[in-house]
Parts: C-alpha cells; structure tokens; sequence
C-alpha cells in the first residue's frame, strides 16, 4: 500500500514486539486513512491486543515506526490524537455518568467550557441525558458500554482504537454502538477496532486487516479479499437422498470433473455462474439415478477468507 | 445440599492460597508476636529494664551504700551514672518529662531519717511500683547493714541471739511503728500527669489512629490495584496524565483521608474522653500530617509490589498487625523487652506514637519532633520512590 498521499491517521511500519521467546508482533504494516473503518481480524494469539496496545501506547514496540498524520508517536501532540476505549468496561462504577465523562474529560485535558460542552455532547451522543446522575454501576452492560465509549472521545481524537467493543452486548446495545461510531467516522475520526464477530466486520469496516501469528496475511475491502483468496465462485452444497455408491463424473473422460464422496450423502462445488451452471450440475446427478433432497448456495465471505488464510475458525 | 455447600467452600478456599494463608498464618503470626512480646518466646525477650536517674541529695553513707545497691539492680538501666557529679533534682525531673527516663529517684532526708521521692511518668504504670518496692528494699538492707556495722561486739551477740529465738514483736504498736517507717521511706510523684486526662487514652488513640492510617492507606493502593485489573489504569495511562501524576494524586488523597480520619477520632478523644486537642494543635497536626504521608506511601508501596488485590489484602494485613503489635499500638512499648523494643523501631507506629507521646503526654514542643518528624518523612519519601519504581513495570508491561 502506498501511504505516500494523503498522509495517512496512521501509519505503522515493521512493528515488532516480543515477550522474551514469543513473539507477537512480527514485522506488521499498514495504515489507516482520516475517516475510515478498520476492523482487525486473528485467532487468539495473533497479536491484536499488542498492536492496540502499542497503538496507545501502553507497550513499547521493540522495532519499527508508528506516525500519526505524519507526525512520530513519540511526541507528546500525536499521543492527544489517539482515543483508547479498552474490552473491560473501565470505569468508576461508583460516580455517575456526569462524573466519569467529567473525569475523563479532564484527564485528557478538557477543562472549563470545553469541558462542558463536550460533556452535554457526549450525553445526548450515548442517549443517556435522563441517566447523568445516575451510577454506573447499576447500568445495563449495554449502557455501560456507551458511556466506556464516549469517556474515550471526549477529547475528539483522530484515531479512535476499540479491542471489542460490542463484547457481552445485546443486538440492540451493538447496533446502537455502531450508529454511534458511524456518527464518529463520519465527522473525520478514524476508527480501528477488534471484533470476533465477522459480521460485524463485513458490515461495519471499509477495510478489514487480518492477523495471524504476529504478521498481516490479508488487508484490503472485504471484495478484494474474498477475490483474492477464496475467489467469487459460489459454493453449491446438494444433499442427496441416500449415500452415494461412487463418485459422480462429468463425463467419460479421464480428467473429467467428479462430484462427491463415495459413503456421503453430500455434494459440494464450487461454480462461478449458478444460473447457468447450477441446472447443469442438478441434471447431472439425477441421471446418475439420485434424487435431490435440498441445494444450498454460499456466497463467498469474510468467514471463508479467514479460514483460508489461517486455517482457524475465529475462536480458535 | 448443605453439605455440597460446604465441599465447595473448602474447595474453593484450599484453590485460593491467598486466603487460606490468611486464614491460618495470620493469627499464628499474631499470636507469635504477642507470646514473644509477653512470654520471652524463643528464648529471647527478659523483663524490660526501667530506665531511671538517681540523685542523692544526702552524701551519707548509708545513701551511698543505698546508690550502689540500686545501679546493681537488673530491673534498672541507668541511664546516667548513679555517681554522675551534678545531677541536681531539677535536671533529674527534666530527663522524666522529656521522656529520657522513666523515673527520677531522689534520695533525701526526711526528720533525720533516709527518705526517697520517686518522680514518675504516669503513663507507665507498671515501672512506679516496681522501682518503689526496689527502692524500699534497698534503703532497708542498707540501713539495716550500716546498724549492724555501728554494734559493739556485745550488742551483735545478743541480737543474733534474739533473732535465733525468734523473738516478735510484744506489741502492735511496734508492728505499726515499723510499717509507717516503711510508708514514709518511698513518696512517689506524678510529675507528668497533673491536669491531665487518663494517659493511657492519648497513647491508644495515637496507637490507634496509626494502625487505621496504615489499614486505610492500603486500602487505598488496593482501589489501584483494582483500576489495574479492570483496564481503568490503562485507560487512565493512555491519557495525557502521567504515571507520577497518578500516583502523586493517590498519594494526596490518601494522606488527606487519613489526617480527616486522625482528626476526627481525636476531636472525639477530645470530647468524650478530655484529651486536650485544642491545646496542643500544632504538634498534632505535624505529627498527623508526617505519619498521614508516610502510611499513605507504604500503602502505594505494597500496591505497586503486589500483583493482584489478594495478594494484597493478605500481606498487608499481616504486616499492619506485625508492626502495630510490635511498634506499640496495642499493647505498650514499656511491657517489652529492650531487645523487642528496638525491633519496635522499625515500624511507624513506634515513632508516631513517641511522637504523639511527646505532644499530648510530655508537652514538649514542636521542635522537640524533629527525630519522629525526620525518620516518618524519610520513610513516607523511600516508600514514595520505590513505589515509582515498582510502577514502571505497568507503563511497559
């Protein structure tokens, strides 16, 4: 990727981190523009958590370069740009909404007037204006996870780093929190996160980055990864009414096509045209005398690319 | 089910070592400590040695056979010698009141007869009627000693003989004659607790006001421990606030708990018991202060060394005890051993609670805290420092 123009949020080059024999970051590079939506993908293990943490600067990279609008992470006017909004809701449970948008604020240096009207932004932003003085503990994990989110912008960063951010939520507290980082992005702010829900990331990202073993095995739109690695074929699954007795062959041919496992009762291809191809295949197995019990079709998706990356369902 | 309650319970606390060397070693180290404190556990600890200055008045002979009798004595540790030249009974009574001695013992003559005046600190109530009954004893074998010197060869005789016969005395006049001579040998003076209230209720407010400092500021650094564990502190990091900032911060607040805690508990002493606060304002507050501060960074102290709020819970209870056992916040300094006394030194509590002594008891004045004030804000800036340092390794985990 060329990060030359415009200049990148971020930029991050040959980022290595270990702890003592494991190494869990291994050479990672990429960059992130103003505004956009990147969602960080990898098993366990693969080295997330310590590039977010490197990102806030919680952890000193060994080796490599971190810029923030062109600017080195070491200065003290880059570390302002970054917001940091952790998986454990970290809060005061014991203050209110108020007093913890209130301390974060001022923790990252807000004061007087800014500090104010940024507060009474952050209320109406989270929907929880009836609920200011109200405390924290005794919210909803839903609600908590709003207000974990808002303490973590108050300072309008430029970059905003989220390690799973919708974890233990409702469908409706995510789809919530997701309208509210889409309110973000689309004011300018650039927004990293991890999730393990792929779905999430298929539609909530511009952008998906997936890492394994420490290193970047995919970066890109999720068409470009889905082209590049498991292609845009379709997956046809048939399942057939009994078991088959051999494999189904195209034709007479030695390196004719075959279908099937012999003792399954399961077909499964992959075809690039289904209109046209599909009817073909159907007609194909009825005339080697088996009947069709159900035809399934599989678009491509985010899942596919990543088991084919790094062989791994997501939780493992 | 009752029973499955139980299994898991124990299951539970046996998987957690933490607790169970809570549950078990703590009284057995509580209890160790007290034993040595009052048994001579461990073969070490002797009867603590009251330390005393003695002045004769008289230059007899028999007071002089009296001095010798007491630098003798193992229950007392002069602390200048009995033949010191000058000690007069006005430097006698000033080493009591600034503490240096526990009690004054000045030999004098009463209507033509030997007498002694003992100048005490009340707040050791034991060492009065020890030193009284020592001092008794010795101006009796003294004088009796220099009686039988003065007998002819015959008068000798005829009193061995009346003792070999066992001879009593004719009458209960003689008897009370003989105790009322006793009476009047041995006066003793409370020279620090006129006007004043109950002395044990300064000390144990000091002793307890100390131990709840120490137990409030670890409270404190658990409440650190616990951003930790909940990502609180790394948020917390990720901002503009610095590492020092955050534990300056804790350590402020702490302090200023503490010294409203000490406050608060002595304004009750004041009312309720007559400890005199309002007089005596300015050395409580240094002291409440210095010893806020101190508490306050050993509490940061065991937080920053501690990996979780287990950890810490269990290690600092056991230390708090420790040092409040030994340093004087639950059982007097005076009723251990020098040996245990010196341990004592290690602790805050000792040197708070001569602090406090030396404020509400002795009356000294404020410049007379320097040692106390020094080695708490010594100790309060070690604990700061290394606390810092043990931090370090949460900003580049």
């Amino acid at each position: 990727m060329n990060y030359a123009r415009p200049t990148p949020a971020l930029a991050i080059h040959d980022l290595r981190k270990s702890y003592g024999d494991l190494h869990a970051l291994k050479g990672v590079t990429f960059g992130l523009q103003r505004g956009e939506r990147l969602a960080f993908l990898g098993p366990n293990g693969a080295g997330k958590t310590t590039l977010i943490r490197c990102l806030a600067g919680l952890t000193n990279a060994d080796h490599g370069e971190i810029f923030l609008a062109g600017r080195p992470f070491k200065s003290s006017e880059a570390r302002k740009q970054i917001g940091f909004v952790p998986q454990e809701i970290a809060l005061y449970a014991d203050l209110t909404t108020r007093q913890n948008l209130e301390a974060f604020g001022r923790f990252h240096g807000l004061r007087r007037r800014a500090l104010r009207d940024r507060l009474a932004w952050a209320l109406k932003w989270t929907g929880l204006e009836d609920r200011a003085d109200d405390l924290v503990g005794a919210f909803s994990g839903g609600m908590q996870r709003r207000v974990n989110l808002a303490c973590g912008v108050m300072h309008e960063p430029r970059i905003l780093l989220l390690d799973e951010p919708t974890v233990g939520v409702d469908p409706q507290s995510r789809q919530r929190i997701f309208m509210m980082l889409d309110e973000l992005s689309a004011t300018g702010t650039s927004i990293l996160l991890t999730t393990h829900h792929l779905d999430e990331a298929e539609e909530r990202s511009d952008r998906i980055v997936i890492l394994d073993q420490g290193m970047v095995v995919a970066d890109g739109p999720i068409d470009e990864l889905v082209e590049q690695s498991v292609g845009t074929q379709r997956l046809v699954r048939l399942r057939i009414d009994r078991p088959l007795s051999a494999p189904i062959r195209a034709g007479v041919a030695e390196d004719a096509a075959s279908f099937g496992t012999p003792g399954t009762d399961e077909i499964s291809t992959r075809i690039d045209d289904v209109s046209n191809h599909l009817p073909g295949l159907i007609e194909l197995v009825r005339r080697r005398g088996y009947g069709i019990a159900d035809v399934q079709v599989e678009a491509p998706s985010l899942h596919h690319v990543f088991l084919h990356l790094t062989g791994y369902e997501l939780r493992d | 089910m009752i029973l499955t309650v139980l299994q898991i319970s124990c299951r539970r606390l046996l998987h957690n070592r933490v607790e169970l060397l809570l549950t078990f070693l703590v009284p057995i180290a509580f209890f160790s400590v007290f034993a040595i404190i009052f048994g001579g556990g461990l073969g070490r600890g002797t009867t603590p040695r009251i330390k005393v200055v003695a002045v004769d008045e008289i230059q007899s002979v028999v007071s002089s056979q009296v001095m010798s009798a007491l630098a003798e004595q193992e229950s007392l540790r002069f602390v200048r010698e009995t033949d010191a030249d000058g000690l007069k009974r006005d430097e006698a009574m000033e080493l009591v009141r600034s503490g240096s001695a526990t009690m004054a013992i000045i030999l004098r003559e009463d209507h033509e007869q030997l007498a002694a005046e003992l100048m005490a600190d009340a707040s050791d109530q034991v060492a009065a009627q020890v030193v009284s009954a020592v001092v008794n004893r010795a101006i009796m074998l003294s004088e009796a000693e220099y009686q039988v010197s003065q007998l002819t060869d015959s008068e000798q005789d005829e009193n061995e003989h009346q003792l070999a016969v066992g001879a009593v005395a004719d009458s209960d006049s003689e008897l009370f004659g003989i105790e009322e001579s006793l009476q009047r040998k041995v006066e003793i003076i409370d020279v620090m607790g006129e006007g004043k209230a109950n002395p044990v209720v300064s000390m144990y407010a000091s002793g307890i006001a100390v131990m709840f400092l120490l137990f409030g500021a670890t409270g404190g650094g658990g409440a650190l421990l616990e951003e930790r564990e909940n990502q609180t502190l790394d948020r917390l990091l990720s901002t503009q606030m610095s590492m020092d900032q955050l534990l300056l911060g804790k350590w402020f607040y702490m302090s200023s708990i503490g010294v409203l805690q000490v406050g608060v508990m002595f304004v009750w002493a004041q009312l309720v018991f007559n400890v005199d606060l309002i007089g005596h304002l300015d050395g409580f507050l240094m002291m409440t202060v210095v010893t806020a501060l101190a508490a306050s960074a050993f509490g940061l102290f065991l937080a920053t060394l501690c990996k979780s709020r287990g950890q810490l819970n269990g290690l600092s209870v056991i230390l708090i005890l420790t040092m409040s056992a030994l340093g004087g916040s639950m059982v007097p300094r005076y009723l251990m051993s020098d040996e245990l006394q010196q341990y004592g030194l290690w602790t805050f509590n000792a040197w708070a609670l001569d602090g406090y002594t030396k404020v509400f008891w002795r009356e000294l004045p404020v410049d007379a805290l320097a040692p106390q004030l020094s080695v708490l804000l010594i100790s309060g800036v070690v604990f700061l420092l290394a606390a810092r340092l043990l931090a370090v390794r949460w900003e580049t985990d």
